[in-house]
């Protein structure tokens, strides 16, 4: 904030252009942190962390994402409502993504050898499942018994 | 600057009385007050496209988590037919070419206009390397018979290979259809292994392609976005009170890299090693 104040004090509000300027060796700097990110997420690839293989590289991606923004995309420098609207773009594809996610998760199971999705107990379709083949199509053709 | 300075103070002065006409420098429009106002707006537009760039990509991330969690054996056994050495190379080329985007705008910034032309140059010819990598990856998979329907297709579509039969590298393999056995394919991969895929690993590909091949469309739509900053660079039409345009022709550039750095470790790097 200080250094806003400054910055602000140093360019009086004469309506021009204040954009604020880094040296090249910084964005060479930038350019060989993010090399070096993806040096390290390709050597870890050649070993196996079981489920943690995609929070590792996905922790790297986004390291790397943060110092595109940051620094290449300027928002450090930038407009503090300009960063909120490019992670608001991130918010909603979480909100997205989860609620697909928790969509998909309760419709039943998916039947692993043709795709559909099932009510486990019954072999059913479940809601808004697709039977995939005409085997799981044929399951679901049998009619529950009637009640007497 | 003092220039603009002064043309800005005159600008405000008639801006007050309705009469933009004279005191405008040539690059202010009309409806702005002062260059900074005019380089903000252009910024947060800017961001807001990228932001509804971001969700359209979106859907495909979205796909790509929903079938991860149904089923990683696919993105396992899959991710073996991807290069990692090209997707590494192509990595690092569009990293570079992100840097001298951002070095394309510094020298924009202090007005150097010959740098710019020279940043802006290589980071098109970046562009090109990437796409010519690409190419490779593609036709080496189409070769393969990776698109969708041809490996994959349901047997009884024409055009999709049939039970047991074998084309180029691919066999369809548990041939009882009739049955309703799973259909597996025989292909081989990267590594010159055979590897045995399981039914639906054409949802992997179909993402793979849908997703590099959206990501593609905006490597070639931000190559005619840096050309045409570029021409007019060359024209003379920047300073450094003026660089709109190639500010956010580079951050149009950045975004294709943004999306690259998630799309390479999701598609090339996240499966079982062997």
């Amino acid at each position: 904030m200080a250094t806003e104040v400054a910055h602000a004090l140093a360019h009086p509000d004469d309506g021009a252009v204040h954009a604020h300027l880094s040296s090249a060796q910084f964005y060479w700097g930038i350019f060989g942190a993010l090399v070096f990110l993806t040096f390290v997420t390709v050597m870890v690839s050649y070993f196996d962390f079981g489920s943690a293989n995609i929070v590792i590289a996905m922790v790297v991606a986004t390291a790397k994402a943060g110092l595109v923004a940051t620094f290449f995309m300027h928002l450090r420098h930038d407009k503090l409502f300009n960063t909120l609207t490019f992670l608001a773009a991130f918010l909603f594809l979480a909100i997205f993504i989860l609620l697909t996610y928790d969509d998909i998760g309760r419709r039943g199971e998916v039947d692993n050898d043709y795709g559909g999705t099932i009510k486990a107990q019954t072999g059913q379709v479940a809601p808004g499942g697709e039977p995939a083949t005409s085997a799981t199509a044929d399951e679901t053709n049998e009619k529950p018994p009637e009640a007497p | 600057m003092a220039n603009v300075s002064k043309a800005v103070e005159v600008g405000k002065g008639h801006g007050e009385h309705g009469d933009h006409d004279h005191a405008h420098p040539s690059f202010l429009a009309h409806h702005f007050d002062t260059p900074a106002q005019q380089f903000n707006a252009a910024k947060l537009g800017m961001w807001v496209f990228i932001a509804t760039e971001i969700l359209m990509f979106g859907g495909l991330f979205c796909a790509y988590a929903i079938w991860r969690a149904v089923d990683p054996s696919i993105f396992d056994q899959a991710h073996h037919f991807l290069n990692k050495k090209m997707g590494a190379a192509n990595t690092v080329v569009l990293l570079f070419s992100s840097l001298t985007a951002a070095l394309a705008v510094r020298s924009a910034q202090v007005g150097k206009r010959k740098a710019t032309s020279v940043y802006l140059i290589i980071t098109i010819l970046c562009a090109c390397a990437f796409l010519v990598i690409k190419y490779f990856e593609y036709s080496h998979k189409i070769h393969l018979g990776l698109l969708p329907g041809h490996c994959f297709g349901h047997p009884g579509f024409s055009g999709a290979i049939q039970n047991g039969e074998e084309v180029g590298t691919c066999l369809r393999v548990h041939a009882d259809q009739a049955a309703g056995t799973p259909q597996w394919v025989r292909a081989i991969d990267e590594d010159g292994h055979v590897q045995l895929l399981p039914p639906r690993t054409n949802m992997y590909f179909g993402l793979y392609f849908m997703m590099t091949g959206l990501h593609g469309l905006h490597v070639i739509i931000g190559m005619s976005i840096l050309g045409w900053v570029l021409v007019r660079n060359m024209k003379g039409q920047f300073s450094k009170e003026y660089f709109t345009a190639v500010d956010l022709g580079a951050l149009y550039w950045h975004l294709v890299d943004l999306v690259w750095i998630y799309l390479f470790p999701l598609l090339y790097l996240v499966g079982k090693p062997e």
